[in-house]
């Protein structure tokens, strides 16, 4: 089962470095990533979040080499133990993939194969993958301890996906994930179709396995909620862009991106006082043609005229937290709020 | 059961007893059904003017059931469902179709989805003008006049460049508006509103709610605020109903309800929701599993088999009825002692 993946602890196993993927359309170019750079390390756990066509998906599958036919790389580097998966070819691409790079995507719980059992399904994934093949006998020991690892009865591998609730269907999605064993997973939207309590539980085992397995997650989420309890460090993307990034608890306690100072302004929660919460005003940028300079400007309560015309650098601002804004310093404290 | 949920100084606008929505299950022509779902199971709650009551649960508990059944969009199997209506209490429940007209101008709905929702080949003009047709109000000038007073309550303004659009041309945000413009125009006393704000982007859904916020202020509505998401709810609502398989088992004031959960399905509901700050630590959910359905269900409490703190008094005895355990608190649990008050 052990594939060597000799990696020294500290070093990035995946690095993400300005890529710029577009999306050629009927009506012209759509910059659906741009320019991003992130870094994950053996173990971590990094959230991506952000609004709808803000990228984050797009970057998913990017990592995977999974993009629509119509997108297009105009540059940048995605690094997995030391080789640009940009430059390689298919095949190079497809032993990568699952084996050392594997994915739970949104709304997985219901691309199972209806007709057939759901072990089968698992077994194809990991003969396809695994090398050299693993015997029938072996498989179904794997799978078996892959479904108590998710905690569902491993007698449920011969059952049909019907036979499955949503949160089951998800955890077993997780299970065939795992099963070529990979350094990485990267869970988009994994819990966003499942009531709370399922949610919770099925968030608690990810990170329970994680710690067990030593694994790295790359976590996309709209909810921020999910991305504060479960990574240990965070990026925040806006119209394609990455605009914050930085340790997770950094990140929410002292946001500098006034995007991200807005989202979590307007974001309620069940704790803490009752209060008034600040609304972002306007709506994202049309990526066919995104204003000049900060992709943000157009809704930015603290926007200068340098704004309007030049394109904020991601900055460290120190302590690994970075902030592509001219102005950050005029953001307030979070808990001080947006005053008029 | 029959007294005092909403304040006691005010009539309710909204009351509703005994509600019960049974789906059956395997039957056809000649063929009795095999067994009932019991969606909605007997439940009671009042809403007084002015008032948003949020009804939350996990997907299945019947809350969306709930919902257009007050608007009679599904039939009730059995119960009462009565609208105030000058000096009488009008039963939603048993109106004739044909005087259903004179309720809908009484009571609206705004759904969960923005996309589908709208008719794609109907201007903004046409969707909000259709109930002040329906209901022959007005001239056409002054549904004219209408509907582009209302477009400019909902933020989108200036109406005249949205009222000959087609939702196509909207974002998702903009055609909410139109709906809740569509749901106000007939200036109702009492709303439905199914996870108005599920679809929406966080950034978007915070404007959406002030803007309903606001509306209710300013047209004096009522509220009955349907969602999952206990965070938006406090946001939203006043007062919380807590529905499980069926059964309304808490409902109080907000705040009451968050800060001194009383039943258990309540307590493990409100440790799950994710809370926005990686500092934070929640309690354990001690529950486990998603809710199956009701299928002919065993007449004892409904939660017996997940409760953690079930004990066999509660495997031998009859759902709890809703107790009100001091503040207006009420419960529908054997096992919550009441407190003074």
């Amino acid at each position: 089962m052990t594939i060597s993946k000799a990696v020294p602890n500290d070093a990035p196993i995946l690095e993400v470095r300005n890529v710029v993927m577009h999306y050629r359309t009927e009506k012209g170019d759509v910059s659906a990533i741009e320019n991003v750079s992130f870094s994950l390390k053996s173990g971590e756990s990094f959230g991506l979040v952000g609004e709808s066509g803000c990228g984050k998906t797009s970057m998913a599958m990017a990592l995977l080499q999974l993009q629509a036919e119509n997108a297009t790389f105009k540059g940048g580097e995605i690094v997995l133990n030391g080789e640009d998966m940009l430059k390689m070819t298919p095949a190079e691409v497809r032993s990568h993939r699952w084996s050392d790079i594997s994915m739970v995507f949104q709304g997985a719980m219901n691309a199972w194969n209806p007709v057939h059992r759901v072990g089968a399904q698992i077994k194809e994934a990991m003969d396809l993958h695994i090398r050299p093949q693993l015997s029938h006998t072996e498989s179904r020991e794997r799978i078996a301890s892959l479904f108590e690892m998710v905690g569902l009865d491993p007698e449920m591998m011969d059952r049909y996906p019907h036979e499955f609730s949503g949160g089951m269907r998800q955890r077993a999605i997780i299970a065939m994930a795992l099963s070529c064993d990979p350094q990485i997973i990267i869970a988009d939207e994994p819990t966003t179709a499942l009531d709370v309590i399922v949610q919770d539980q099925i968030l608690t085992e990810l990170k329970k396995i994680q710690h067990d397995l030593g694994m790295s997650i790359i976590y996309i989420s709209h909810d921020i909620a999910v991305i504060a309890e479960v990574t240990d460090r965070m990026g925040v993307m806006y119209a394609g862009k990455m605009v914050e990034t930085g340790p997770t608890i950094e990140v929410f306690h002292n946001p500098k991106h006034p995007y991200a100072f807005l989202l979590l302004s307007s974001t309620p929660s069940i704790t803490g006082p009752r209060r008034k919460l600040a609304p972002l005003e306007g709506e994202p940028p049309n990526l066919l043609d995104p204003p000049p300079g900060c992709r943000f400007h157009p809704r930015c309560p603290f926007v200068t005229d340098q704004c309007r015309t030049e394109e904020p650098p991601l900055a460290e601002i120190g302590g690994g937290h970075q902030v592509a804004c001219w102005n950050w310093e005029s953001v307030p404290p979070l808990s001080e709020g947006l005053r008029k | 059961m029959t007294d005092v949920q909403a304040p006691a100084s005010t009539r309710p606008l909204i009351k509703v007893e005994g509600l019960e929505k049974l789906f059956p299950i395997g039957s056809s022509r000649f063929r009795a059904p095999d067994a009932y779902v019991h969606a909605v199971d007997g439940i009671d709650f009042e809403i007084a003017p002015g008032e948003s009551l949020g009804l939350v649960g996990e997907s299945g508990c019947g809350k969306s059931t709930t919902g257009r059944m007050l608007v009679r969009l599904m039939e009730p199997t059995a119960g009462s469902i009565l609208l105030q209506d000058g000096e009488e209490m009008l039963d939603i429940a048993a109106i004739e179709k044909r005087d259903m007209l004179r309720f809908r101008r009484r009571v609206q709905m705004i759904f969960q989805d923005p996309f589908e929702s709208l008719n794609p080949r109907r201007t903004v003009y046409d969707t909000v003008a259709e109930p002040l047709t329906v209901q022959r109000v007005g001239s056409v000038l002054e549904r004219e006049m209408r509907v582009a007073k209302l477009l400019d309550l909902v933020g989108l303004s200036p109406a005249d460049t949205f009222m000959f659009r087609y939702p196509h041309e909207l974002s998702g945000g903009q055609r909410q508006r139109v709906a809740i413009a569509r749901a106000l125009v007939l200036d109702p006393s009492f709303v439905v509103a199914d996870e108005p704000t599920s679809m929406l982007d966080v950034s978007i859904r915070i404007s959406i709610m002030d803007l309903m916020l606001s509306l209710a202020e300013e047209f004096g509505v009522s509220y009955l605020y349907i969602t999952h998401d206990l965070a938006v709810a406090r946001y939203m609502c006043d007062r919380i109903a807590v529905m499980y398989l069926g059964k309304i088992v808490e409902i109080t004031d907000t705040e009451e309800l968050l800060a001194n959960p009383l039943h258990p399905y309540t307590k493990a509901l409100l440790s799950a929701v994710p809370v926005p700050d990686p500092a934070y630590k929640r309690p354990d959910v001690l529950i486990k599993g998603g809710i199956a359905k009701a299928i002919n269900p065993p007449p004892v409490c409904r939660f017996v088999d997940r409760c953690p703190m079930a004990t066999d008094f509660c495997r031998t005895h009859d759902h709890p009825d809703l107790e009100d355990k001091g503040n207006r608190h009420f419960v529908a649990c054997h096992l919550v002692e009441s407190s003074a008050g």
